[in-house]
């Protein structure tokens, strides 16, 4: 690959990345955030972290039979129950990633 | 002198107790099994690619946002159109302009460099572990510090990742499924900011409509969902506004 084509690429992109990341923060000092905006921006992670989840899980193509294949959704709504339970980060990522591992390689065959 | 003998124990007390940048290296380490399969991915990529270590890395550091690079990777091994690569590249990466708005109120009052670190180090999960944590950091200088914590973790995991799939080809053992760690640890994260029914509505919304807009061409159902569910969201607050 050419590599004048290549830097090209990665710098238009690492300033545009950049310009996108910094918008509001660069202007943060200047302007004056109302409470009505800071209330929508407390709905960011309702808004956006749901749209990296739920295709995420429901378009995996599993492989356990028992489950059609849709043992991530499975465990996903375990984890979901175990999160609210304990209220730990640690624990649902550790207990999602076990709970999937022990579904697939213990239970595959069921 | 004598005012450092004077200061120092006291910025040691301080520090110890409140060393929320600690605190944000530390929370962030589990959320980083998500991505290690992602950097081994695209570090295996770069070297299917023959990008040179310097690009890979170069790469890696300066645009610094894992599902832009997949997708830059893949267009370039392709001889894609410049325009078209780069172009792909920022539809996807708009989602930060949602993070750098909620940062923002943070900031305000930071200099110029931290500003600047700040922003090139936001990522999904730096900015999610942030917003599940903001009823702990009871001053803005305490959220700054608590975010490039975790923003320091997450630059390292990641760039450590990239750098041994670029080494040693993917690593990761798929039969783990850490990939999983992504989603699962976007539940974790997203749980403690779903603060009445609104927010569970919006939540639920932008579930939904993801599911529905999947297939839209360049990655825009994300960003096509995360605009539609803040509509919701202002149709929702001002509703409910006395």
């Amino acid at each position: 690959m050419d590599a004048s084509y290549f830097w090209t690429i990665i710098i238009f992109l690492a300033l545009g990345t950049f310009s996108i990341r910094i918008s509001v923060i660069a202007i943060s000092g200047r302007i004056q955030i109302s409470d009505r905006a800071k209330e929508l921006f407390s709905y960011i992670p309702a808004a956006i972290l749901p749209a990296f989840i739920a295709p995420a899980v429901f378009f995996h193509q599993g492989q356990v039979n028992w489950l059609q294949g849709k043992e991530r959704l499975f465990v996903l709504i375990l984890t979901v129950l175990v999160s609210l339970k304990t209220r730990s980060t640690v624990v649902t990522i550790i207990f999602g990633l076990v709970a999937l591992y022990a579904i697939v390689h213990l239970g595959g065959g069921l | 002198m004598l005012a450092f003998y004077g200061i120092s124990p006291k910025i040691k007390f301080n520090m110890k107790k409140n060393n929320f940048f600690g605190m944000g290296f530390g929370l962030m380490i589990p959320v980083t099994t998500g991505i290690i399969p992602f950097g081994a991915v695209v570090g295996t990529l770069c070297s299917e690619a023959k990008f040179s270590f310097t690009q890979t890395m170069g790469m890696n550091f300066f645009v610094y946002a894992g599902a832009a690079q997949l997708a830059a990777i893949d267009l370039m091994t392709k001889n894609a159109i410049v325009w078209v690569v780069i172009a792909t590249g920022l539809v996807i990466n708009l989602r930060f302009l949602l993070y750098s708005a909620a940062m923002a109120p943070y900031l305000k009052n930071s200099g110029f460099l931290v500003k600047f670190i700040s922003a090139h180090l936001l990522t999904d999960q730096s900015y999610a572990i942030m917003s599940a944590n903001q009823d702990k950091l009871p001053t803005n200088k305490d959220a700054v510090q608590f975010n490039i914590g975790a923003a320091a973790c997450m630059i390292l995991v990641w760039q450590l990742s990239v750098l041994a799939g670029y080494t040693f080809g993917n690593f990761a053992p798929p039969s783990w499924s850490l990939d999983f760690g992504v989603p699962i640890s976007f539940v974790a994260l997203v749980l403690p900011t779903l603060k009445n029914k609104s927010y569970i509505v919006v939540a639920v919304f932008s579930a939904i409509i993801s599911i529905l807009l999947y297939s839209v061409p360049m990655r825009l159902g994300l960003i096509l969902t995360a605009g539609l569910s803040i509509l919701l969201a202002i149709y929702l607050t001002r509703k409910t506004a006395p």
